[in-house]
C-alpha cells in the first residue's frame, strides 16, 4: 500500500459525505460576517455575497460540481422553509403598531410589488436578456425562501431567482436611504416599510441596524410581500411573461 | 416548565416550527394551492400567535435564531450562480441595470404611496 492511498481514501470519503459542503458553507459565512463587521457594517461588504464568493471559489478549486456541493449543503438549504415559518414572529410583534395603517401599507405593498416586477422584467426584456433571466426576475423582491417556491410554480429557475433575490437585497441595502432622502421621507415607519418591500431580508437587517421602528416595519413588509407574492405572482406571471 | 433548560427550549421550538411547516405542506398539497407550504405554515403560526396573544420562549428562541442568520441559509442556493455564470456574463448589463433601476423604482413608489397617503401626517 502506498502512503498516498489512505489520504486518497479519506478524500473520497470527505467528498462523498455532506461534511465538506456543510463545513465550507458555515466557514465561508462566518468569514463573511467577520469581514462585514471589520468593514463597520458597510452594505458593500455584504456577508452573503462574500460567503457565496468563497464557496464558489472553493468548489471550483477542488473541481466539485455544484450538484455535488448542493447534495451536502441541502441540510442548510432546507432550513429556509423553517425560517419562512419563523417570519410569523416578527410580523406578530409589529401587529399592534399596524392599527390605522393597514390601508396605506397594503397600497404601498401592492404598488411597490407591481413596480418591482414590471420594471425588472421590462428592463431585462428591453435590454435583450433571455427568457430564463426574465422569468427569474419575477420574484426577486420577495424574500428568497418564498421566491424560490414561487419560481418553481411559475417554472422559473429557483436558483437564478435566489441569486437575483440576494443581489436585489444587497442593492436595496445600499441605495434605499438615498431614494428615501430624495423623497424627503422622514418618519421611521415610512422609511422602513419600503426597504422591506424592495429588499426583503437583507434590507430588513440593514433597516434594523439603523432604527428599531424602521426594522420592524421592514420585517412586516418582507412578510406581507412574501405572502402576497406567493399568492399573486403565479396568477400574474402569464400576463407579464 | 419556567426553568426549562435552554437545550430543551431549542428542541421544543424546533418541534413547533417544523410542525407548522409540516402542517403547511400538508395543507397546500391537500387543497392543491399555488402557494409554497412554508408560507401556509407562516400564516398558520401567525394565526396561532394572535389567538394565543404572546410568543412563548421556545418559539421566540428558535425563530430569532433562524431569522438572525437568514443570510447563511441563502448561501447554498445562491452559490448556484456558478451554473449561470456564462449566461450572466453575456447579459451582464441587462441584469445589472434591471436590478438596480427596479430596486430604486420599488423603494420610490412604495415610499411615495405612504408619504402622500391622504389624511395622515405622522
Amino acid at each position: 500500500m502506498t502512503p498516498l492511498l489512505p489520504i486518497a481514501e479519506i478524500w473520497v470519503y470527505l467528498a462523498g459525505s455532506p461534511l465538506f459542503a456543510l463545513l465550507l458553507t458555515l466557514a465561508a459565512y462566518e468569514a463573511g460576517v467577520t469581514i462585514y463587521e471589520r468593514a463597520n457594517r458597510q452594505p458593500f461588504a455584504n456577508p452573503v455575497a462574500i460567503a457565496v464568493a468563497i464557496v464558489a471559489a472553493g468548489i471550483w478549486l477542488i473541481d466539485m460540481p455544484y450538484a455535488k456541493y448542493f447534495e451536502g449543503a441541502q441540510f442548510i438549504h432546507f432550513l429556509l422553509g423553517t425560517a419562512t415559518v419563523a417570519l410569523a414572529v416578527p410580523i406578530y410583534q409589529s401587529w399592534s403598531a399596524l392599527r390605522g395603517k393597514v390601508l396605506p401599507l397594503v397600497a404601498s405593498l401592492l404598488c411597490g410589488g407591481a413596480t418591482s416586477i414590471i420594471s425588472a422584467v421590462g428592463i431585462a426584456r428591453l435590454l435583450g436578456a433571455d427568457s430564463t433571466i426574465q422569468k427569474a426576475m419575477m420574484a426577486k423582491s420577495v424574500t428568497a425562501p418564498i421566491a424560490m417556491g414561487v419560481a418553481e410554480r411559475i417554472s422559473a429557475s429557483p436558483t437564478l431567482t435566489a441569486v437575483f433575490a440576494v443581489t436585489t437585497g444587497i442593492i436595496g441595502a445600499i441605495v434605499a436611504r438615498y431614494v428615501l432622502d430624495a423623497l424627503r421621507v422622514q418618519v421611521w415607519w415610512q422609511r422602513g416599510f419600503p426597504i422591506g418591500v424592495a429588499a426583503h431580508g437583507i434590507g430588513t437587517s440593514r433597516a434594523l441596524s439603523i432604527n428599531a421602528e424602521a426594522g420592524a416595519f421592514a420585517g412586516l413588509a418582507m412578510g406581507m410581500h412574501g405572502v402576497a407574492g406567493a399568492v399573486l405572482i403565479p396568477l400574474i406571471a402569464d400576463f407579464v411573461l | 416548565m419556567r426553568h426549562a433548560q435552554t437545550s430543551s427550549i431549542v428542541i421544543r421550538g424546533l418541534i413547533i416550527l417544523l410542525g407548522f411547516q409540516g402542517a403547511g405542506e400538508i395543507f397546500t398539497r391537500l387543497l392543491a394551492l399555488p402557494i409554497p407550504g412554508p408560507v401556509i405554515g407562516l400564516v398558520l403560526l401567525l394565526g396561532f400567535l394572535i389567538r394565543r396573544g404572546r410568543v412563548d420562549a421556545p418559539i421566540d428562541t428558535v425563530a430569532s435564531m433562524l431569522t438572525k442568520h437568514l443570510g447563511l441559509l441563502f448561501v447554498p442556493a445562491a452559490v448556484g450562480v456558478v451554473l449561470f455564470w456564462p449566461q450572466l456574463q453575456i447579459h451582464f448589463w441587462a441584469v445589472s441595470v434591471a436590478l438596480v433601476v427596479s430596486v430604486i423604482a420599488t423603494v420610490a413608489v412604495s415610499a411615495a404611496v405612504l408619504r402622500f397617503w391622504p389624511g395622515r401626517k405622522s
